[in-house]
């Protein structure tokens, strides 16, 4: 074991995608149980930092900074609101909106009046925590490949999964047939570009995708794809009944959860209850399928610390909301100065682990010796 | 001529019963703001909208897996794979232009011709596929994923009609659809984009002649800009292209030959 974990953890390779995923939501949750700044920042440069040590130079890995723009965005909207329509806070004046009368319609919503500090920070919290979470989605963007995450599919959703893995490698197939399209037509002298161009490009494009489609479900036919009279009438009929029993009660749990009148039993739990069932009824339905997986993706010791490191952070921060949320959520009337708490502190800082035990992706195949932005490889998807 | 009807993707009984609920409790998680009582289980929580994030991606699985479940053969799994990439490259084309979405008018035009069933499956795995290529997986992709089903399963509803009225009815449903699309997500995002305490922002157990207004005014201060620019635009793309992609996907939806059944039988001893 200490042998095979040492291994896994020197030897390049991808992580698993789940692993990314469930340390990146656990960061989420953490972030979304405060509200403190100085918190909510070193979630932030934890996450960035992680990402910077462990992204591939594939596509996806530049995520994060596009997340970060938009979580930027969010602070910005979120302030703008605040400030315009939000509840006045006293305190200092900043500014003063002038106020509009609304009709009658909208009666109930201010507009403009004074804009002040405790308002704008206020705000400027909430904002930081969703872009936080936004930063989180991002950071499990760009580190966890999705096609790999494809291959964690549940068997039940064996025929949709395939038709995702068909367009994600079909996709490079339409840039080259865009291409090559248009150089027949320029050969031809014919208009490739503009308005006139576009049409007499899109048409060929469209009807060649349709053609390589029926050509591809005539090989997938011929190989046998499809699962009809593989499944026993009785499991069909169980997991049927697992299924929509769960959607019902997921839909009365629902109703009970919005309803002020309806026992409280009538709420979450039924909708969990429900849930349960259907996730079930979808396990019995993908058990009677049997399918074999191309190299399956490990889960070893990297992944284990890696999820775990995760889901420490978010245990830290629920304990400490529970027992003592006075750090978690700095007052912003009257304006405080955030206090740091020890525990998220130390919580969030675990989260850092990954950085240095999860192992080093790969290096991309083709990128060393190929120049030419050759066509992405669809490898190993199914 | 009067195409007639193809089913790709067939709902029977059972699966047909799961989108019904699923599409009732989807609705549910978009709109819980305006209908949600002050003293419910929803209504004290801060975290309360990341219960309907958690909850559907759970639903949108039992759904797809119920369709996928005998109503999709080889022949709808390529068709779906490959119109799903063709609207994956479609996507990212509308970034640059101000809201403009040019992966609906593939939806209405695919549904249309292939049925409501496909064009539910369709919504959905391209938006999935799109996510995956541009990195955009996140809380936001559950809700479009069923939003953009809903769009491909309508426009499998459409009424009989051929001819100009056929591309005047689908460039009229592709606007609407493409205004409601938006109005649904804006719904999504209304918690989470200006918080609880503002002027605009829901509050609980208020009728929802109080509710609509405060929705209405945060749609016109924020995304009205965009949505109706998009929807013209999407009517325009839909009436330009209808003919072409429409015989198109006809012809390849008569080479597939999609209703057709074999059936096997014991041989009898003879």
């Amino acid at each position: 074991m200490s042998l095979r974990s040492g291994m896994t953890a020197a030897l390049p390779r991808h992580l698993h995608p789940g692993a990314w995923w469930l340390w990146a939501l656990g960061l989420a949750t953490a972030a979304s149980r405060t509200a403190n700044p100085l918190l909510l920042a070193l979630v932030l440069a934890v996450a960035g930092f992680v990402v910077m040590s462990r992204r591939t130079d594939s596509p996806w890995a530049r995520a994060y900074g596009f997340y970060l723009k938009l979580g930027l965005l969010v602070i910005v909207i979120r302030v703008v609101f605040g400030a315009v329509f939000g509840a006045p806070l006293p305190g200092t004046v900043l500014a003063h909106l002038p106020e509009v009368g609304l009709p009658e319609w909208a009666a109930g919503v201010r507009l403009g009046g004074d804009v002040t500090v405790e308002m704008v920070m206020a705000a400027g919290y909430d904002g930081l925590q969703l872009a936080t979470l936004l930063a989180c989605i991002g950071a499990a963007n760009a580190l966890a490949n999705p096609k790999r995450l494809l291959r964690a599919m549940p068997g039940a959703l064996y025929e949709v999964g395939v038709a995702v893995v068909v367009a994600l490698s079909f996709s490079p197939q339409l840039v080259t047939a865009v291409s090559r399209i248009r150089a027949a037509r320029r050969l031809r002298g014919r208009p490739d570009r503009g308005l006139r161009g576009l049409r007499g490009v899109a048409m060929p494009v469209l009807q060649d995708a349709l053609e390589r489609s029926v050509e591809l479900a005539a090989a997938m036919d011929s190989r046998g794809f499809g699962r009809d009279g593989s499944a026993p009438a009785s499991t069909r009929r169980v997991s049927g009944v697992l299924t929509l029993t769960g959607l019902l009660g997921a839909a009365a749990g629902s109703y009970g959860l919005l309803d002020a009148t309806s026992p409280a039993l009538l709420g979450l739990p039924l909708l969990a209850v429900g849930c349960l069932l259907a996730v079930l009824g979808l396990v019995v339905g993908g058990r009677t399928a049997s399918r074999s997986r191309y190299r399956p993706d490990p889960w070893a010791a990297a992944e284990w610390i890696t999820a775990a490191s995760g889901v420490a952070a978010a245990v830290a921060m629920i304990v400490t909301a529970v027992t003592d949320d006075s750090g978690l959520f700095p007052s912003t009337s009257p304006l405080v100065v955030p206090p740091l708490p020890l525990v998220p502190l130390v919580g969030v800082l675990i989260a850092l682990l990954p950085a240095w035990l999860s192992p080093v992706a790969p290096a991309a195949r083709t990128g060393a010796v190929r120049r030419d932005p050759a066509p992405e490889r669809i490898e190993e998807t199914v | 001529m009067q195409p007639a009807r193809v089913r790709a993707v067939r709902l029977h009984g059972r699966s047909a019963v799961a989108l019904a609920l699923v599409s009732g409790l989807g609705l549910l998680a978009f709109s819980w703001p305006l209908f949600v009582q002050p003293g419910s289980g929803l209504a004290h929580r801060a975290d309360a909208p990341w219960l309907f994030v958690v909850l559907l991606p759970l639903l949108l699985a039992v759904v797809l897996a119920e369709i996928g479940d005998g109503g999709m053969d080889a022949k709808a799994v390529a068709l779906l794979g490959v119109l799903a990439a063709v609207g994956a490259a479609l996507r990212p084309l509308g970034g640059g232009v101000a809201g403009f979405e040019p992966v609906f008018f593939l939806l209405v035009l695919a549904g249309r011709v292939l049925g409501r069933g496909f064009g539910f499956v369709l919504g959905s795995v391209t938006l999935f596929a799109s996510a995956l290529l541009t990195a955009g997986v996140g809380p936001w992709l559950p809700f479009q994923m069923l939003a953009a089903g809903w769009v491909g399963f309508f426009a499998g509803c459409l009424p009989r009609a051929a001819g100009w009225r056929e591309v005047t009815m689908l460039s009229a449903y592709g606007g609407v659809a493409g205004l409601l699309y938006g109005l649904l997500l804006n719904l999504w995002l209304w918690p989470y984009a200006i918080g609880l305490d503002t002027g605009l922002s829901f509050v609980a157990g208020d009728p929802l002649t109080e509710n609509l207004p405060r929705f209405v005014a945060f749609t016109l201060s924020t995304s009205l800009g965009f949505d109706i620019p998009r929807a013209l635009l999407t009517a325009a793309l839909v009436a330009v292209t209808a003919r072409p992609v429409l015989l198109a996907l006809r012809r390849t939806a008569r080479r597939a030959v999609f209703d057709a059944q074999p059936r096997f039988e014991a041989s009898r001893p003879s």
